[in-house]
């Protein structure tokens, strides 16, 4: 199946950012396996933010897909931090628990500077 | 599917069990129930859970086999949105991922569990009220959402006139 997920990588003080846009589904596992291999490649930070705000679909294949770059980030020693979710998919990330090992901010704005802040 | 005066029908229709395709069930019941009396949350809820009913219908159901169908029927019953979806591939296999047991995301963040397994711990999450039965090779999931003031209705969608839009059957922990 054809990944709907697009990533855009970049850096910012203190963080690797991988900016999503589409769908987080199954399809997008190499996407975002090799956004975030790319973004950390780049960018030596401590932390990793994905940003959600151009996603419009999560489901729980994407939910796993998260799960897994959180352990491989925690594994390399790397925070992760999220930005720009819908009230909707904030919720599944407390229900998950994920919103307890990802910090969750409103925008990238918000995220480097609580980044920059930590 | 047993019908009341106040049930009505707004949707019925099937997709093709092809990866992707929960997309357009999504799609096709959210516009169903635009006009019902559900917040912006629960038609958010509704979506997730039509998803990955389907999802789990595709794939578990019908193994992936485009032949077989996803039949999805909404109903209004009039104390909530009932949607059925319906597989028709005989049992459901649980997966060897870790599917059964109640998703730990300590366990998964550890290696002791798969990272996937989340869907059906979504689904009854995400609406008010699921069921799940069996009818020969027909496997069916029941999702309730209700609607109208939830002040005036119990967690289980019960009214205080005694409406009940309680799903047919009781509940069943299986897998979907």
């Amino acid at each position: 199946m054809t990944s709907k997920c697009e990533t855009t990588t970049r850096s910012l003080p203190g963080c690797a950012v991988i900016e999503l846009s589409g769908e987080v589904d199954g399809s997008a596992a190499d996407v975002l396996s090799k956004a975030y291999d790319e973004a950390v490649v780049a960018d030596q930070a401590p932390c990793v933010l994905l940003d959600f705000s151009a996603v419009d679909y999560i489901n729980s294949t994407g939910i796993a897909l998260i799960v897994s770059v959180l352990a491989k980030a925690r594994s390399q020693g790397r925070q992760v931090v999220a930005s720009g979710l819908s009230d909707h998919y904030r919720q599944i990330f407390a229900i998950t628990r994920l919103s307890d090992f990802i910090q969750l901010y409103d925008d990238i704005d918000a995220a480097a500077a609580g980044v920059g802040a930590n | 599917m047993t019908m009341t005066s106040r049930e009505r029908v707004l949707t019925s229709f099937a997709v093709p069990s092809e990866p992707g395709n929960e997309r357009l069930a999504l799609t096709r019941v959210a516009e169903a129930v635009a006009a019902a009396d559900l917040t912006a949350d629960q038609l958010e809820r509704l979506k997730t859970a039509v998803a990955e009913a389907t999802m789990n219908a595709i794939e578990h159901g019908n193994h992936n086999r485009p032949e077989l169908d996803v039949d999805v029927t909404v109903v209004d019953t009039g104390a909530a949105i009932a949607v059925s979806i319906v597989d028709n591939g005989g049992a459901h296999e649980p997966e060897n991922d870790g599917h059964i047991a109640l998703p730990d995301l300590d366990l998964k963040l550890a290696g002791l569990q798969s990272p996937r397994g989340w869907g059906l711990f979504l689904i009854r999450n995400m609406v008010d009220a699921m069921d799940v039965s069996t009818d020969g090779d027909k496997h069916t999931v029941r999702l309730l959402m209700v609607t109208g003031d939830p002040a005036t209705q119990t967690p289980d969608g019960q009214t205080p006139d005694g409406q009940a839009p309680t799903p047919e059957g009781g509940p069943d922990d299986q897998q979907v």
